[in-house]
């Protein structure tokens, strides 16, 4: 059957793209998720007709989830904004009707450049600018706008605030990364707390499928702790179910067997990669040498304390009670050894319901297979194996606790000295020697204030490490004051103009700039942002579709999909989404395969020609080179008005030389080069230490608390500890009766994030999974409670939210736990496919103080609920 | 839900199941093979007893009740205009030869039929051409009895109707039918002699008690046989989505009613009585292959009995 | 020369990317699926785990399906031993649908699109090619194979857990991973013949 492609090519459009006869496989990069992983599109005749893996590329190799190949039906969906819209209601809210009327982009441009020239001479952080995760490429166009234009109110929406703001921070100052996974290809003994790497999407998910499932097949055992038994805990060679946000408890009870009942840890590396022999004062905090200020351990061999960078590892005090200077003081070790006394087996189960036995046993398990002191050969570099991990993603650190449940995890990979060794737990790239041919890219940790390692590449506003100084905040986010922070949810808060108003904070936010975030759904209950976005003056959004949250801008602008747009850093950071191990360095960029539809322009070209109209070219370019770090020749110059590609082109050429410009990498999609053990097993290479005592979240927290207190505003100082405990989030508090539950989300292997529901052969799939759209409950529960497979219920909340959605009883999961999946429960028309499946979970989060963790703002995620019959009219 | 038919809904409601009935044969345009299956049966028994009882109006029903089923046939295929490629196959598929047979007993009682009908005709009673007429019908007629049952039984993907009682059964109820039809035309057209209807009810009383037995041991033979497909069918069948048709349609109306018909209970045995009956006997055939062809479940795909050896 | 395929239970993880590369692939319309990803929960509390079992058309050694299809549009192909459909002769009675133990087959009846809107760009250049009114099912991607090209769902399977290969080789991966880690087939009681192994879990 000849078919003739309807090409809609209308004014303004480039179609240097399309050729009308074609059969051509495209390399470049997939955007259904953050993972980002390497495709080759195939375009015949001018339609995209199979999008596959590219098997040349470390990302991915070759291979996609269901979300990847499906991406052309998102891509060609109907239901796209191809015109920007205008609204012509003034009210916003969540039941308004916009009332949209098209316009040109002209309109819109002059229209926004007036706003932000306004805003950029009144007061320029009156701008909050947000993206969404999903699109990694759009992270430094969108941060060097906001810096450029001189505002800090950036916010990266719901997929800082639920999963950021504790794994990466902890990942950050404990393994230079943004993220940390078991390195299959060595393991032996894996557990995953909260966490299904290599089972779903994400950081290099389709990469780490292939990884996992080799070190399934060759025998590594995986220890899944989760409240649910799906995706990892599916595969799991030992589910270990647990109550909902109570990690810490298990985590901190194996590390107390380990070190206390078995006396497993690996002394030599703590000495030398910790600061577990740093002495510790009766005021909790380090003993300093008086001259330097840095701190002191015990030199067993000289008899006496002396600064830690002049004692040989092998010589410091991991044990013992030692005077100095008349202050009676100890290492940090022995601290953490008699604080870890109390998380006894007993403990642990009362706090998470997981048999005392069952503890004892994984932290004996754990620590005898980390095999302490023994060494392995890889491509002839000797190099110490510590056969375990333990991680922790998502599920770990949503809660109040979020802090210490995520780096008591990490705990059990630093006691056996398992971190960042072959078999141990990785971060994700956390060093690179940098090009072969350029030298560029190279970053590797370094030792920061009193040792502690300083990461050598990060995404964010600050580095993990050195925690900044809390001061009265400039930013909207308080991040200026929770300086453990990234992602803020004051944004949003239901309580934030107070905090705004009790901390003096000099302006509000009128205007906001959103790249395809869906805040109304990702963050927290819908009233709660939608007042929030309603109280801005003027709002853009740009947008695949009308989502939910397009419904509180002013202005919508048409995106070009991924299968549209020209990135030249599509995966890039390393740390982000390369897989970690060995393998090869990898730097895939995105090109576009098919020219926009209608009226449709890519984003990063929109904020530029925005940047021209209200004038701050040159500071933009000069933001430009810092985040690109680009040199001469290739540092962009004044005000040219450079364009996105011509950037790319730059940014490319800057980094792998001048014959491997945007051309280059259109034709061969991606560069290569292989990794060398001493980058990816570099723990004993690089002379950093990381903290086992967090010593400075005290005077972070006294500090912080200095500027509250005296403004009515109480800090618990119990979440400011230097060891770690369990803190029981809200839910854990709850005693309302009839409130047996508790509700928690959790990452879908078919829907992520929220616009992945609008794909109908997603959609379809999720309508054939068992579990997608319902709400999965424990089946005796349920049959106690009289409640049936399928009954539609009501699940209400201690505080009243509710959602409604049809259950799934399951034999996998915690008696009190409710399990939804994913982001689902639209309602927006502009996503017919996506709108009424499954099930709304984050309607049921308050977000205020009270459920917002204390130490680095991430979000309580799990809620005390009850459920109920609903009226069932099918 | 943004504009999926209402079986495409269905389809993906019944691939969740731990049991997917079969729709495609029975529902929506599925029923025409229903209907057509049983009017074959009807017809190919008509003939049979038209012949045996020389009973001209006997194999004029079956001829029309065959080109009916025919149509329906055509009305259920999805592509219709092919259909004559399914002589092709005749080597292994049932179907394949149902057509053989269909396509010989109509060719063939066109041929034998009109002399006997019309006065002036190309063709005498007596031609060459009629009696090759009845030798071709003659074997269609034999086919369409025999084949039907065993294209339920070569459905491998359906373990309700694998029992090898299901050929039989269908046998008899091609019997029955006939009989009925039979019935039912002596009652309207009156009978060719007392004697002759007395024999036919005779007949019918037998071949019903026949279907009984089949019946019920087919349904035994289901439960009692380990399959769970099978079971599920049962299931379906007396308490389940079926179970109105079968109770209302093929029992009651198809076996309850005309048996205290026939019995003279009710009402003294005459030919409007015997209309009825004839015609709730088949409504009851019809019924009965409805039931049973919707109550078919697929044999659920599941790792259990592979790994327990 | 005997196409077959191997499913390590152990290795798959139910992302449903072979369902989706399959459908991606051959643009099958909707209710129209070549291959698909079943999922069964097994235990009890808290021993549990998640089965996901994904299935396809076993091109069997005996077809019922083959036997039963009164065209011969179903047919069994000699020098590979792939099961295919011919469009042009199937009229879509459905008797193979019934006469498949693993109801691989599906009736093309929907309009070829997925969007109530009509059919996107893709559709038209690949769903609207097929044959309405007639049965389809998976056929080991046979164009692609006889290019050199794994079918879509084993090349696309991120945790590398479909292989194919010649069952008649008896060094072939597929031949070595059947002996050497126990492979077995669906309802083998039924006996036709898969060739479709599953590894177990």
């Amino acid at each position: 059957m000849n078919v003739m492609t309807p090409l809609r090519v209308d004014a303004g459009t480039r179609d240097e793209v399309l050729a009308p006869k074609d059969d051509v496989w495209v390399p470049s990069s997939c955007a259904l998720c953050y993972g980002t992983c390497s495709i080759l599109a195939h375009r015949v005749d001018g339609v995209v007709v199979k999008i596959e893996g590219n098997p040349d590329s470390v990302v991915g190799k070759g291979r996609l989830c269901g979300k990847g190949i499906s991406g052309l039906m998102s891509h060609y969906d109907p239901n796209r904004l191809t015109r920007p819209l205008r609204r012509t209601n003034p009210n916003k809210g969540l039941n308004e009707d916009p009332r949209w009327k098209e316009i040109t982009w002209d309109e819109a441009l002059d229209e926004i450049s007036a706003v932000l020239r306004k805003v950029r001479a009144e007061d320029s952080r009156k701008l909050v600018v947000q993206r969404t995760t999903t699109v990694t490429a759009s992270r430094i166009p969108l941060q060097v706008f906001a810096a450029a234009f001189g505002t800090p109110n950036f916010s990266v929406s719901g997929g800082g605030q639920h999963c950021g703001n504790g794994a990466h921070l902890i990942s950050g100052i404990m393994h230079a990364s943004w993220s940390i996974v078991p390195d299959f290809e060595y393991c032996n003994y894996s557990i995953f707390f909260g966490a299904s790497k290599g089972h779903s999407a994400g950081h290099a998910s389709c990469s780490n499928m292939g990884k996992a499932a080799d070190a399934r097949v060759r025998g590594m055992k995986m220890v899944v702790v989760d409240p649910f038994c799906n995706f990892a805990a599916a595969k799991a060679t030992e589910w270990v179910p647990l109550r909902v946000g109570t990690d810490a408890a298990l985590a901190l009870g194996m590390a107390n067997v380990m070190v206390n009942d078995l006396g497993i840890y690996d002394g030599p590396y703590l000495q030398a990669k910790t600061n577990a022999p740093y002495l510790i004062g009766p005021d909790k905090l380090y003993v300093r040498d008086p001259d330097s200020k840095q701190p002191l351990v015990w030199d067993t061999r000289a008899g006496r304390a002396r600064r830690f960078d002049e004692v040989a590892a092998a010589d410091a005090a991991l044990e013992g009670d030692f005077r100095v200077d008349g202050i009676a003081c100890r290492p940090a070790f022995a601290c953490l050894r008699e604080h870890l006394r109390q998380f006894t087996p007993e403990w642990a189960e009362k706090v998470s319901g997981i048999p005392a036995a069952t503890v004892h046993r994984l932290g004996k398990e754990f620590g005898t297979e980390a095999r302490i002191g023994s060494t392995i050969v890889v491509e002839g570099v000797t190099l110490p194996y510590r056969p375990v991990a333990a991680i922790a993603f998502r599920g770990a650190q949503g809660h109040m606790n979020s802090l210490y449940n995520f780096y008591a995890v990490d705990l059990l990979n630093h006691l056996v000295g398992a971190a960042d060794v072959v078999g141990g737990c990785l971060g994700f790239n956390p060093v690179c020697h940098g090009h072969p041919e350029t030298g560029k890219l190279r970053y590797i940790p370094t030792a920061g204030p009193d040792g502690l390692m300083v990461t050598g590449m990060w995404m964010g506003y600050h580095y993990p490490y050195p925690i900044g100084e809390p001061r009265l905040p400039q930013n909207l986010g308080l991040q200026d004051l929770f300086v453990l922070g990234m992602t803020s949810p004051f944004l949003d808060s239901t309580d934030r103009e107070e905090w705004w108003a009790q901390l003096d904070v000099p302006y509000r936010p009128e205007v906001m700039i959103n790249f395809g975030a869906n805040l109304v759904m990702s963050i927290a209950n819908k009233d709660a942002v939608a007042a929030s976005l309603a109280k801005y003056k003027f709002m853009v959004s740009f947008d695949l579709f009308l989502t939910e949250t397009s419904n509180f801008a002013d202005i919508v602008l048409p995106d070009c999909s991924y299968l549209q747009s020209v990135d030249s850093r599509a995966n890039f950071p390393f740390i982000f989404s390369l897989p970690a191990g060995m393998g090869e360095w990898c730097w895939p960029m995105r090109q576009p395969v098919l020219p926009p539809d209608g009226e449709q322009r890519n984003f990063t070209q929109v904020l530029l020609d925005i940047v021209d109209r209200v004038g701050f070219r040159a500071d933009y370019n000069v933001a430009y080179n810092a985040s690109l770090n680009l040199q001469a020749p290739y540092r962009l110059v004044g005000d040219t008005p450079y364009t996105h590609e011509q950037i790319c082109d730059i940014d490319l050429k800057n980094v792998f030389g001048p014959e491997r410009g945007l051309d280059w990498f259109k034709t061969h999609g991606l560069i290569k080069w292989k990794k060398k053990p001493e980058e990816v097993y570099w723990r004993p290479f690089v002379d950093v230490r990381v903290p086992i005592y967090w010593e400075f979240l005290k005077p972070v927290g006294e500090k912080i608390a200095a500027i509250t207190e005296p403004r009515g505003i109480k800090i618990p100082m119990e979440y400011y500890e230097p060891l770690p405990n369990f803190l029981p989030c809200r839910s854990h508090c709850c005693d309302k009766p009839g409130f047996d539950f508790y509700a928690f989300y959790y990452r879908d292997v078919v829907h992520t994030n929220s616009y992945t529901m609008e794909n109908p052969w997603l959609d379809e799939a999720a309508r054939l999974d068992p579990f997608s759209y319902t709400i999965a409950i424990n089946a005796a529960e349920a049959e106690k409670r009289g409640l049936a497979d399928g009954a539609l219920v009501w699940v209400e909340s201690e505080t009243g939210r509710r959602v409604k959605g049809r259950l799934k009883l399951t034999e996998g999961i915690h008696p009190e736990g409710v399990g939804i999946a994913a982001m689902c429960g639209h309602w927006s028309d502009g996503m017919p496919v996506a709108k009424g499946k499954g099930v709304f979970f984050n309607d049921l989060l308050d977000i205020d103080w009270e459920h917002i963790a204390p130490t680095n703002n991430n979000l309580d995620l799990c809620v005390k609920v009850r459920v109920l019959p609903a009226e069932d009219v099918s | 839900m943004n504009g999926m038919s209402a079986k495409y809904e269905r389809l993906i409601d019944d691939l969740r199941q731990d049991f997917r009935p079969q729709r495609e044969w029975g529902e929506g345009r599925g029923v025409f093979l229903v209907v057509g299956h049983f009017l074959v049966g009807v017809a190919a028994g008509a003939w049979l007893f038209g012949l045996l009882f020389a009973y001209l109006p006997g194999l004029l029903a079956g001829f029309v009740l065959a080109g009916l089923g025919g149509v329906a046939h055509l009305a259920f295929l999805g592509r219709p205009e092919r259909f004559w490629k399914m002589a092709r196959h005749m080597r292994t598929a049932w179907i394949s030869r149902g057509f053989a047979g269909l396509t010989l007993f109509l060719v063939g009682a066109a041929l034998y039929l009109p002399p006997l009908v019309l006065a002036a005709w190309p063709w005498s009673a007596d031609s060459t051409l009629a009696w090759i007429g009845w030798a071709m019908a003659g074997a269609g007629m034999v086919i369409l009895i025999v084949y039907m049952g065993f294209v339920y039984t070569a459905s491998k993907g359906i373990p309700f109707w694998g029992s090898p009682l299901h050929p039989v059964l269908y046998m008899t109820y091609a019997l029955r039918g006939g009989a009925a039809a039979l019935l039912v035309e002596m009652a309207v057209l009156g009978p060719p002699g007392n004697d002759v209807l007395a024999a036919l009810v005779k007949i019918w009383i037998g071949v019903t008690a026949v279907v009984i037995v089949l019946f019920a041991l087919e349904l035994q033979g289901a439960l009692a046989g380990g399959n769970v497909a099978a079971r599920r069918s049962v299931r379906e069948l007396l308490a389940g989505r079926l179970a109105l048709v079968f109770y209302g349609g093929t029992l009651l109306i198809g076996i309850l009613v005309p048996a205290a018909l026939v019995s003279g209970q009710l009402a003294p045995l005459g030919l409007g009585v015997l209309a009825l009956v004839g015609l709730c006997s088949a409504l009851g055939d019809f019924f009965m292959k409805y039931a049973t062809i919707r109550a078919g479940v697929y044999l659920p795909l599941t790792l259990r009995r592979v790994r327990s050896g | 020369m005997k196409w077959g395929m191997v499913i390590d239970l152990k290795r798959c993880i139910g992302c449903y990317g072979c369902q989706l590369a399959c459908k991606a692939e051959h643009g099958t319309p909707p209710g129209v699926f070549f291959a698909r990803v079943l999922k069964h929960e097994e235990g009890k509390y808290p021993t549990v785990r998640q089965l996901a079992l994904p299935v396809l058309c076993n091109h069997c050694e005996d077809p019922p399906c083959v036997e039963a299809c009164p065209t011969g549009a179903s047919f069994k192909w000699e020098d590979d031993g792939i099961v295919d459909i011919d469009h042009d002769l199937c009229v879509g009675c459905r008797s193979c649908m019934m006469a498949c133990p693993y109801t691989n087959r599906y009736f093309n009846d929907q309009p070829p699109q997925y969007y109530s809107q009509g059919m996107t760009a893709y559709e038209q250049a690949r769903s609207a090619r097929h044959e309405p009114n007639v049965v389809m099912k998976c056929n080991f991607c046979r164009d692609r194979v006889r290019s050199g090209k794994p079918p879509a769902c084993v090349a696309n399977c991120p945790t590398i857990a479909r292989v194919f290969g010649d069952l008649d080789d008896p060094v072939s991966d597929v031949s070595r991973l059947i002996k050497e880690r126990g492979g077995f087939t669906l309802h083998p009681e039924v006996g036709t013949g898969p060739s479709v192994y599953y590894l177990p879990p």
